[in-house]
């Protein structure tokens, strides 16, 4: 516990926090530019849709001022902070430059701002006291500070996302009122309403009603007004009745939107980011770690060994630690964080929903079937262990007959699945398959292997056993070594049976083997994909739509990446209940000897 | 599998033995023999039925089908992805497996808990936030995409972990003694013992990648940067009913992973081995 070293401190925790500061607010400034250039983006794109509708110059500078500038071709974007819309529908020589504008929303989270600085200050100068202070009340202060820098890193990143977020709303409202200006503008200087409409770039109100640039819904002007009118998008509207967030009261009669989203890209349809508060949250966590782990070092600096030691298993495992948080760990949290939205790639911002996508697939049918076909598929891992533990008890001790027997029963489980769901379809191919043939050729019926309800399912499974069924083999040829042989020769002398055997050695002896094979091979069977994906499809009426397939199919067919988020979290809740009972399970039989 | 005589007198003789063990292999193997015939047979002998053997030989199936689409990049990008997966998980399981057995520092056994407790969460659970990171960075459709995420594998530093344990310490003391600093140890005395732990890991990890279907599907998209498995699956939807070519394509993936196996099976075993037995 040298003196030498304790100075170091307060600068250290300093510039820790300071770069975790600065990485908070620059990503909080990256966001908020980023909606800026979109929003001017959008402009640049009415503007030239409204020249296009006959407007001409004035309208353009009509609509935005000293903001646009005209330029000739290869002028496009010079200029500070200008940006370059390549219209379509000019000439090709006329180019309109939008300067972003600056949305002039007020910081209003100062308070927050002055507490993070004051906690910055309390941890810098704790971390000056620490470097004065003697004897071992010293050791408390690293975990002062800390604590005081975790406050401050999320109390800044609480108070840029606020920042942030009110920088985009005030951006996208102005960007909607702009189009109002526009569709005004083509409609005065004389373009028709249809065209008007587009002006926008967004479904606008014409002729008395809102359309979908999609054309997929309709909706009066009444009511788009009513749905801008309320405060916050995405919530429920004025008027609407309770219970019905996506209904609104307006011209005398009830009109629903499909989604919540639809009237949200309707009328935000520029902001083309995320709230931040995700990415400020990674970072203010990331910023924290930093903080923790440097001063960690300075603790350990007293020892040199040891802080040796240390940075050499920090350098060692970094490469490793790194991925697993980027890859695991992080989407991990992120997948929560989406299965509380209403998450579409198509659209610019999610929806916070709570719980709502979880509890909608409570009552989802086809989402239970799913469930349902993947515990029946399942069942396929106690035949294939039944199978293979026969197998495996049968060729005990064949060591050299199993070596070349080992790329026969190997090979199904180490190659291309989709080579083997291939193989596997055209064998049971209905009417040419080498199966049905057979059984004709000796006089029986065919039988629709993949084409019925009644035995597709079946028949995955029964790939499924083929499949697992030489690796399980395996694995239990290595657990059966292991047993001792002792055990035999005891139970030999006690006078006991074959049976007997098996029952109180062979099966007690391969406990954990067992218990391994079975949890291993249970979640991989929840996860089966290849097969239904190539041979089935989920077909035929759903029999063979297991979970991952449905979550593939919500997600990357119908893009609801939130509820498909959703099903994944109830799948895995579903895959630890069976392991952690299993285990209850294994764990009270060896209490009861 | 240590060749001892049989531990239970009561399991059946040799030769009924060898004849279950066929059997088994026979069943096996069964579908295999049918890719491999159907794939060197016409398309109206396929249907006409009659013959399992193809006859005469149709080889020209061959070269049809694997044209037909770029399955030559599709082998490319298969053998790009699964080399830079096995080489990633080798040098991050190898680097954090030995930090873990044999450096001692303050959390190493929280730290190893919350790697280990990953393995209990199914794949699918982090599928959609990786997609949508990988599609934030912009490298759907490219090499950094596709390898990436798969760079680590927890299985892989448990095992390495064990097999450093296993290793004698004696021999890294005595390079200590000569003044090797513990990078210096991990890289030029613990890593050339721990070679068969490095071969078990590396087979698995690139067998593992080269049958991924689901995670190349997801973020390919071009013909182009397509992998055998995704190939072989559209390859299927494409030519429904031409089976042969689609057998010969099928011929085509299997071959390189049995040929490995066939060489290297021992490390696959041992693999294996290593897992069921803990």
């Amino acid at each position: 516990m040298s003196r030498a070293r304790q100075p170091a401190l307060a600068p250290l925790a300093a510039v820790v926090l300071a770069a975790g500061l600065a990485l908070v607010v620059a990503i909080a400034a990256g966001r908020v530019q980023s909606v800026r250039v979109a929003s001017a983006e959008a402009e640049a794109r009415m503007a030239a849709a409204l020249w296009e509708a006959g407007g001409g110059v004035p309208a353009v500078v009509g609509l935005l001022g000293e903001r646009a500038t005209m330029l000739g071709a290869g002028d496009g974007g010079e200029g500070a902070g200008a940006y370059a819309y390549e219209a379509g529908a000019l000439e090709p020589a006329a180019w309109i430059a939008v300067a972003p504008r600056r949305a002039g929303g007020r910081l209003g989270a100062l308070p927050g701002a002055a507490l993070a600085i004051a906690l910055a200050g309390a941890a810098i100068l704790a971390g000056w006291a620490a470097g004065r202070r003697r004897g071992p009340a010293r050791s408390r202060y690293p975990g002062v500070i800390a604590l005081l820098s975790i406050g401050c890193v999320a109390l800044a990143a609480a108070t840029a996302g606020r920042w942030a977020d009110r920088e985009l709303r005030s951006l996208s409202a102005a960007t909607v009122a702009r189009g109002a200006q526009a569709v005004e503008l083509a409609l005065a200087g004389g373009a028709e309403p249809a065209r008007a409409a587009r002006v926008a770039g967004l479904p606008w109100a014409h002729d008395g009603s809102l359309e979908s640039s999609d054309g997929q819904w309709t909706m009066p002007s009444e009511v788009a007004a009513a749905i801008a009118a309320a405060p916050d998008r995405g919530s429920q509207p004025a008027g609407a009745p309770a219970g019905a967030p996506y209904t609104v009261e307006a011209g005398g009669a009830t009109w629903h939107a499909a989604r919540a989203a639809d009237i949200h890209l309707a009328l935000l349809g520029y902001e083309r980011t995320a709230s931040p508060a995700l990415a400020l949250a990674a970072a203010g966590g990331l910023a924290t770690l930093l903080v923790v782990l440097a001063l960690h070092l300075v603790q350990l600096a007293a020892r040199p060994r040891a802080l040796r030691r240390t940075l050499a298993a920090w350098g060692l495992l970094a490469p490793a630690a790194a991925l697993i948080l980027a890859f695991t760990l992080g989407p991990l949290v992120f997948s929560l964080w989406i299965s509380l939205h209403e998450w579409r790639l198509i659209d610019p911002a999610p929806l916070f929903l709570g719980f709502d996508n979880y509890a909608a697939l409570l009552a989802d049918g086809e989402w239970w079937s799913a469930i349902g076909n993947t515990a029946l598929f399942t069942l396929h891992v106690p035949a294939a262990m039944a199978i293979a533990l026969a197998l495996a008890l049968l060729t005990r001790g064949s060591r050299r007959a199993m070596r070349w027997a080992r790329l026969a029963l190997f090979l199904p489980g180490i190659t291309s699945v989709a080579a083997i769901a291939v193989v596997w379809k055209w064998l049971l191919s209905d009417r040419y398959g080498l199966l049905n043939r057979g059984l004709e050729r000796v006089g029986l019926e065919s039988v629709p292997w993949l084409t019925s309800p009644d035995t597709a399912l079946v028949s995955l499974m029964t790939i499924g056993v083929w499949m697992v069924v030489g690796y399980q083999m395996v694995v239990f040829q290595a657990g059966l070594a292991a047993i001792p042989r002792d055990w035999y020769d005891a139970a030999r002398i006690d006078g006991a049976g074959p049976w007997q055997r098996f029952r109180h050695v062979t099966l007690p002896g391969l406990r954990h083997t067992l218990f391994f094979v079975f949890v291993t091979s249970v979640i991989g069977s929840f996860q089966v994909f290849g097969l239904v994906y190539v041979m089935t499809e989920g077909g035929p009426l759903g029999a063979t739509d297991v979970a991952v397939y449905h979550i593939y199919r919500e997600a990357w067919e119908f893009l609801q990446f939130g509820n498909a988020a959703a099903m994944s979290w109830m799948l895995f809740a579903v895959v630890f209940a069976a392991t952690w009972l299993h285990f209850r399970f294994l764990d009270a039989r060896r209490a009861h000897g | 599998m240590r060749g001892a005589p049989m531990a239970d007198g009561a399991a059946a003789p040799r030769t009924a033995r060898r004849l279950l063990l066929a059997a088994a292999c026979l069943v096996m193997a069964a579908p295999f023999a049918w890719m491999a015939l159907t794939s060197l047979m016409g398309q109206l002998e396929v249907f006409a039925g009659g013959s399992l053997l193809p006859r005469p030989p149709r080889w020209s199936n061959y070269p049809e089908a694997l044209t037909v689409q770029p399955f030559g990049r599709y082998f490319l990008n298969s053998l790009v992805f699964a080399t830079a997966v096995a080489v990633g998980q080798v040098a991050t399981s190898a680097t954090a497996g030995y930090a873990f057995a044999r450096l001692d520092f303050p959390g190493r056994d929280g730290l190893f808990m919350l790697f280990l407790s990953t393995m209990m969460v199914p794949a699918v659970v982090i599928l959609i936030p990786r997609f949508l990171m990988i599609e934030a960075l912009g490298w759907i459709d490219t090499y950094q995409g596709l390898i990436s995420t798969e760079l680590v594998s927890v299985w892989g530093i448990f095992l390495m972990r064990q097999y450093f344990r296993t290793v004698p310490r004696e021999l890294e003391d005595a390079a200590r003694v000569d003044g090797a600093g513990r990078v210096r140890i991990f890289w030029s005395v613990a890593l050339p013992l721990a070679k068969p732990a490095v071969a078990t890991l590396a087979l698995f990890a690139f067998v593992d990648a080269w049958k991924n279907l689901l995670w190349p599907l997801l973020v390919t998209r071009s013909m182009e940067m397509r992998v055998v498995e995704v190939g072989i699956a559209a390859f299927h939807s494409t030519y429904e009913i031409h089976w042969p070519y689609q057998m010969a394509a099928g011929v085509a993936a299997v071959l390189p992973i049995a040929l490995l196996f066939l060489f290297t099976q021992r490390y696959f075993v041992r693999g294996i081995q290593l897992e069921g037995i803990r």
